[in-house]
């Protein structure tokens, strides 16, 4: 009954309003390195105080998950990830924005989100309580687990050959040793720069190594896509078949990573990605420019909008920063996270997780309607572009942390990953290294801290076992293929 | 000749006009040494609607340094223009913490303090399932074999608020440094370890929902909004620390624009609507002016360095 009354607060003109604007703005912010979502949710905190509860809500939960959505549009048509979730979406996105195809991949992945989007808000609607003991199960040994999950990524992300990419996984990791040291306090290789105590922020990385470095590789064009592509090709495109399992592989993945508190947009999207490609018929077209990557990935972190909110909405836990942005704005409304937001504020927060589900059609809607016009950026000559992606690229770097120094960061990962790029090593894996580095070593060294030292402890709860055989699952496939073509290689020769 | 009078005249006006006009003239840099979204920067940007009301017409622009346990903001308030356009939040212990620990090239000299707006008591949390009901039990339990407790990096409050509690009993924990007081939060509503040293708005929703167990508050008064919660003195043990967030300037700062400012404070710390407004964020106010405030933060930085000579970081 509560969800009835919950359903008829939301389908009035103010909080329908309050949906659209919040998830129009959030494609924006997600689109635009160096703009977040949780910056915008912090923004609009002390302004929704004048709303009602339910108006004030849904406004920043569309943003949150426009947010998720617009990361994709830039990473597609230009190789600039908006959010470190959607670096997985670039790495298919961008090909075949060169081949003329960005509409399609736009379509694809505005699709994969909604559907990704959508059944997490439907997961989150009809069990949460029941998800949320199931992420507590999740303690410090389960989280290096799953880190080590996420690692398993730098062989799927990899097109250069196995060693070089372990190597480039490498690379990430020892970048991620920059800082202090969490569990010591220690400083770890800072040189003594201020900057450095808190370990390198990877999004002046990823634009670096993303944006940048495709820019430069972009002076030697004439504009992104290849010359034989006209403005009638990029309109013909249709939706490719064969998407749906790889959408549904996504969506299942990106909730359950998603409830787990961490780092879960990024994790899920690279271990959709991942999955997909050892699923797909067609894993030499990855890395070329294959729709059923964009399809997981993108299902993948969109997923983890409403995966993210069980913990929160349940017991108070943030899955990640928008979710714990957002936890100020509900207790700012008297809404205090526990049982007693299913109960007492039921209409609240039932309201609350229906406005997703309008925010998911509102960006579906306009990114259907708008991705072929967007498409045509590829048709825009590059020395323009250029220009004006580095212009972005220097703004955003600076905005994440106010920070000049940022700047420099981007500028160095920028020229260094031209470089390790053109050598062939894969400026992914880096990231992915970047990104899960930290995760695994505190999980590591806590989970150490609590067992008093005995390995035991990654293999003790039944969690951690699922874990152990997921990562061994998806490291032996591709190792086996890698030798097979070893193998085919010495025959040739 | 006329070129030049005009001249003249047109940068004299610029020069009267720029120099005393009333202060502020343009728009004030609010610097909030944390992330957006966080407690401290939802802090500021309440402080700053409010404090719209009481200077017509100003501009607050609120700028998130975060990092490095704040580091990175208290650095670039010592180093902003002491102009009085740029107002600074900080907290404790951190601010004093980077002092002592070498980590600072700033001092306390280095800002005039303009006064305390919040604070957040240290608490000790245990899990539901846990058999531990109070501190007694707590310190029984840590001398019968080791306990993990949480505490939200080093050199935090919660760090040394473990500290000063394994001196006070005589115990020693396991001490796990976690990234984000999220992270020490899954821990105990999961039953991984067996306490966590945090902050009272961290864990009040989850006490009060029976999903975990706060078995002590670090103060000398019980708080208002958890009654039952019995202080760390009532259970014999003396240890008393919490998380206070102030506002700071520039040190050189003119005297008559920093008057101005804590004026502003002041007026804005009695607002009714600022004060309802806080209060529904889990934010507790605690008003320290100038220096009362500057006080208790020389006599923390004494109490910190005692800490670091015994255990450094």
């Amino acid at each position: 009954m509560i969800i009835l009354d919950a359903l008829q607060a939301v389908m009035s003109v103010d909080v329908l309003t309050a949906v659209t604007i919040g998830s129009i703005s959030g494609i924006i912010i997600g689109g635009m390195p160096g703009l977040t979502a949780t910056m915008a949710v912090a923004l609009l905190i002390p302004i929704t105080f004048s709303f009602t509860p339910l108006i004030g809500l849904s406004l920043m939960g569309g943003v949150y998950a426009g947010a998720m959505y617009g990361g994709s549009i830039a990473a597609i048509l230009l190789s600039t990830p908006g959010t470190p979730a959607a670096a997985a979406t670039a790495i298919e996105g961008y090909p075949l924005t060169k081949q003329g195809k960005g509409g399609l991949a736009l379509k694809v992945s505005v699709i994969a989100s909604f559907v990704g989007g959508t059944f997490s808000v439907i997961v989150l609607l009809l069990v949460s309580p029941l998800l949320a003991q199931f992420a507590l199960k999740f303690g410090p040994p389960e989280y290096f687990l799953l880190a080590l999950m996420g690692l398993t990524g730098v062989i799927s992300v990899s097109t250069g050959g196995l060693a070089k990419g372990i190597m480039s996984g490498l690379i990430g990791l020892i970048i991620a040793l920059i800082g202090t040291d969490a569990m010591s306090g220690m400083l770890r290789y800072t040189f003594g720069q201020v900057e450095l105590y808190e370990g390198v922020s990877f999004m002046p990385a990823l634009i670096g190594m993303f944006s940048i470095a495709q820019m430069l590789a972009l002076t030697s064009e004439k504009r992104i896509a290849n010359d034989n592509i006209d403005l009638s090709t990029i309109k013909r495109e249709k939706m490719p078949k064969g998407m749906v399992p790889f959408i549904m592989l996504g969506t299942a993945v990106g909730t359950i990573v998603g409830i787990i508190p961490g780092e879960g947009a990024t994790i899920a999207a690279f271990v959709s990605y991942n999955m997909a490609k050892q699923k797909s018929k067609f894993k030499d077209l990855f890395g070329k420019g294959n729709p059923e990557g964009i399809a997981a990935a993108e299902s993948g972190n969109n997923a983890c909008v409403g995966g993210s909110l069980v913990p929160l909405l349940t017991l108070g836990i943030p899955g990640n920063t928008v979710s714990a942005a957002l936890m100020g704005g509900l207790m700012i409304q008297g809404l205090i996270p526990g049982p007693e937001l299913f109960t007492k504020y039921g209409q609240i927060t039932y309201g609350f997780i229906l406005s997703l589900f309008i925010a998911n059609i509102v960006f579906l809607v306009v990114g259907l309607f708008f991705a072929p016009y967007f498409a045509r950026i590829a048709l825009i000559p590059a020395s323009i572009l250029i220009a004006a992606i580095s212009v972005f690229a220097v703004i955003g770097s600076y905005a994440i942390n106010n920070s000049m120094f940022d700047v420099g960061l981007m500028l160095i990962f920028a020229f260094g990953g031209f470089f390790l790029d053109k050598l062939g090593f894969s400026l992914s894996a880096i990231i992915l290294g970047m990104i899960l580095g930290p995760i695994a070593e505190s999980g590591f060294a806590q989970a150490l801290t609590i067992s008093g030292g005995t390995y035991g402890i990654f293999f003790a709860s039944i969690p951690a076992k699922i874990l152990w055989v997921i990562i061994i699952a998806l490291l032996i496939q591709p190792l086996i293929g890698h030798y097979k073509s070893k193998n085919i290689e010495n025959i040739a020769s | 000749m006329r070129k030049l009078i005009s001249l003249v005249l047109f940068l004299a006006t610029v020069i009267v006009s720029g120099s005393f006009a009333a202060y502020p003239s343009k728009a004030i840099k609010l610097i909030v040494p944390s992330k957006a979204g966080g407690s401290t920067d939802t802090t500021a940007r309440l402080f700053a609607q409010t404090a719209k009301k009481y200077w017509k017409g100003a501009r607050f622009i609120i700028v998130d340094k975060p990092g490095s346990g704040g580091l990175m903001g208290f650095e670039a308030e010592a180093r902003s223009r002491a102009d009085g356009y740029t107002l600074g939040l900080m907290f404790t212990p951190q601010i004093v913490a980077h002092i002592v620990a070498k980590r600072a090239t700033y001092t306390l000299d280095s800002f005039k303090i303009i006064g305390n707006i919040a604070e957040d008591p240290e608490i000790v949390v245990v899990p539901a399932q846990s058999s531990v009901k109070n501190l007694d039990d707590l310190v029984k339990l840590a001398k019968s074999k080791k306990i993990t407790a949480a505490v939200n990096g080093i050199g935090s409050d919660d760090f040394l608020a473990a500290k000063n509690f394994e001196t006070a009993a005589g115990i020693k924990f396991n001490l796990m440094p976690t990234r984000g007081s999220t992270e020490e939060k899954a821990a105990i509503l999961g039953n991984h370890i067996e306490v966590a040293f945090m902050n009272l708005s961290q864990m009040l929703a989850q006490h009060k929902a029976g999903k975990a167990r706060i078995i002590a508050i670090m103060a000398k008064k019980r708080s208002d909004i958890a009654m039952d919660i019995k202080t760390a003195p009532e259970q014999g043990y003396n240890v008393l620390m919490t998380a206070t967030r102030g506002m700071i300037i520039n040190a050189k700062v003119k005297k008559s624009i920093a008057d101005k400012i804590s004026d502003l404070y002041t007026k804005v710390m009695n607002d009714k609507g600022f004060q309802a407004k806080t209060k529904k964020a889990f934010i507790f106010l605690k008003p320290m002016k100038g220096k009362v405030y500057r006080d208790y933060l020389e006599q923390l930085q004494k109490d910190t360095q005692k800490v670091y000579d015994v255990s450094p970081w």
